[in-house]
This record gives C-alpha cells, sequence and structure tokens, in this order.
C-alpha cells in the first residue's frame, strides 16, 4: 500500500553503527605500540613460564584508565 | 613561508585527487601561488585530472634523487598562471620515500608557492604517512557512507599521531570535504546527512560537494570541474577555495531536495 510508510532509515542505522565502530577503533588503536608490547611481555614471561598468548585492553572506569593485560599459559 | 595542506582520506576512491585538482586550481585563480603534489606513488592520476599528462618529463623522485632542479620539474598549468604540478613517480616503488628528503622538497615548495597541496595515498596505504608528516593542515575527504567514514577516522589518528607538527607538541588542522552527497538520498534518509558525519567525526566542515555526473566529463577532458560555472560540484569546489584563502564564504545547503531543484531552474535562465 504505502511501503515507504514502513521503511526504517537505514542513515539512522549507519549512523547508530558508525558510532559504536568508531568509539571502538580509538579505544583499540589509541596504544599504537601494543604489539611491541606484547612481544616484550611474552619475552620476559617465557624466561621462566612457557606463554601461549597475551591480551591487552585499554579500559576506562570511573574515569581512570588502565591496562588490562592477560597472560595465557601454554599448558 | 606557504601552507602545506595534504588532502587525505580512510579508503580510496572517495574523491581525493579530484579534490587536490579542483582545489588546487581554485586556490590558483583567488591570486594565490599554488603547488599541487602527487605523493600517490605508483598510481599517479593527478597528471590527468589536470590535463598534464603529456608535459611530464621529471617526477617528484627525480628531484629527491637525482638532482633535478625544481624549476625543471614543476609543470606550469595553462588553465592558471599561479598552478604548478609536481608529478607522482610511476616506477619507483614507495619505499623510496625518506623523511629527509620529503622535508627537504616540501621546505623548497614552501619558499615558491603560498600553498602546497599534497595529494596523499589512501590512509591504508604506506605512502600515507610520509605524506602527512610535514602537513600544516589536513583536508579530509569522505563520502556519505560507512566504510569511507570509520577508515577516515584511522586516518585521522594516524595524523594526529605520526605527523611532525604534532610531534613538536602543535597541532594540525583537520577540516571535513564531505563529497558525493546525493540529495534525495539525504532526504529520503538511506543516506547519512552531514550533521551526523560532522558528530561522529568530530571535526570542523570547510565544504559539501554534491554528486555531480559532469566530474566524469571533467576528468576525460582533464578540465576540473571547477571550470565549469554551471556545475553545482564545480561551484562547491570554488566556496572550499575561498574558505581556504581565508574568505568567509556561506555555507549553501546542498543536502535539500527542493532547493537544489530551485537552483536547477536558476541555472537554466542564467
Amino acid at each position: 500500500m504505502f511501503p515507504w510508510f514502513g521503511k526504517k532509515s537505514s542513515a539512522k542505522t549507519a549512523k547508530d553503527r558508525l558510532t559504536i565502530a568508531i568509539m571502538s577503533d580509538r579505544s583499540n588503536n589509541s596504544f599504537p605500540f601494543i604489539d611491541e608490547l606484547k612481544a616484550e611481555i611474552i619475552e620476559v614471561v617465557k624466561k621462566y613460564i612457557d606463554v601461549k598468548k597475551v591480551d591487552i585492553q585499554k579500559e576506562t572506569q570511573d574515569g581512570v584508565e588502565a591496562l588490562s593485560i592477560d597472560i595465557q599459559l601454554e599448558k | 613561508m606557504g601552507i602545506v595542506i595534504a588532502v587525505i582520506s580512510g579508503k580510496g576512491g572517495v574523491g581525493k585527487t579530484t579534490t587536490t585538482a579542483n582545489i588546487g586550481l581554485g586556490i590558483a585563480q583567488n591570486d594565490k601561488k599554488c603547488v599541487v603534489v602527487d605523493f600517490d606513488i605508483g598510481q599517479r592520476n593527478l597528471d590527468m585530472l589536470l590535463g598534464l599528462e603529456n608535459r611530464v618529463v621529471y617526477d617528484m623522485v627525480h628531484v629527491m634523487d637525482d638532482g633535478i632542479g625544481l624549476k625543471q620539474a614543476l609543470i606550469k598549468s595553462k588553465m592558471s598562471p599561479n598552478l604548478s604540478f609536481l608529478a607522482a613517480s610511476q616506477t619507483k616503488d614507495k619505499s623510496v620515500l625518506d623523511s629527509d628528503k620529503i622535508s627537504k622538497l616540501v621546505s623548497g615548495l614552501k619558499e615558491e608557492f603560498d600553498f602546497v597541496i599534497l595529494d596523499a595515498p589512501a590512509g591504508i596505504e604506506s605512502g600515507y604517512e610520509h605524506t602527512i608528516e610535514f602537513a600544516d593542515r589536513a583536508l579530509v575527504v569522505v563520502n556519505p557512507e560507512v566504510s569511507s567514514i570509520r577508515d577516515s577516522d584511522r586516518a585521522i589518528g594516524i595524523l594526529d599521531s605520526k605527523s611532525k607538527k604534532v610531534k613538536d607538541g602543535q597541532e594540525v588542522d583537520k577540516f571535513l570535504i564531505i563529497n558525493r552527497i546525493d540529495s534525495k538520498m539525504v532526504q529520503s534518509g538511506e543516506m547519512l546527512n552531514s550533521d551526523d558525519i560532522l558528530e561522529i567525526l568530530s571535526i570542523p566542515l570547510i565544504g559539501k560537494i554534491p554528486e555531480d555526473k559532469g566530474i566524469i566529463d571533467a576528468s576525460n577532458q582533464g578540465k576540473p570541474i571547477i571550470l565549469d560555472d554551471n556545475s553545482k560540484a564545480g561551484q562547491a569546489y570554488k566556496r572550499i577555495a575561498s574558505r581556504i584563502c581565508g574568505e568567509k564564504v556561506e555555507f549553501v545547503d546542498v543536502e535539500s531536495h527542493k532547493e537544489s531543484f530551485i537552483q536547477k531552474v536558476k541555472g537554466i535562465f542564467s
């Protein structure tokens, strides 16, 4: 009948998706040295115990920024 | 001392080179000495859009590596005596670019010209960081489309961490150009409008370019669309060039379809 009445604006969808994607890009790219840091952590920890992989996330809580570092060990 | 402006984007194909050609010519038409430099090494196109492809003898790599003087390598455009062009190298790969050589090249150009416009490779490519290194300002070209906008945010991020000005504790001023706006689609809610894009990227706007079929014809002929007084895109580029030269120019609504209809009628009777 009037198909255009029921149509959701895809521009709105684009805006919402972009806002979230860019927010996550920005927090992931805010430490350009992160790959180097990972490699160095692996080197250091490997001296003592076998490491499978390292994950580093930047987190912000109540205005405090922190790096959370997860080190997964080789079984 | 001239001002160095890098024309950048996240992904390719959004109209960077077209923008460089038109704005370069527009600045020259504002009585400023302007040089446009093709930094998109390996895929040079700016010479074609300016109709200068048959006049290229020396390119920037000849200037940087082989001792060819700027005066020999620069090509004067016939469209404006104020506009010169320096070609990209087609043969050597991007790794030939080195900071010291680029710094020297750019300083040389700054002494001769009021504006030095650098047509950058896309932000995801390796030559990008070199192009933005010595920029005083950047024009960020996006299309109203998700991948272009997202990638441009990353390109801005690289600019904000890698440019010399930023490393020296200053800021590189960034201005947004929204290219290829389809007013009909914006009105029907199928295309992001400029307010949304500005909110997402949060950098100031310097111009909105409507979609214009004449762009293809202009590039076919090697005559930038800014020379066409009846073209809406050409007029939009003219306004941007004047803003870059420091003039206050009102923003024209290119997104409401109704007004573009009135402009069409005006175009018929003018």
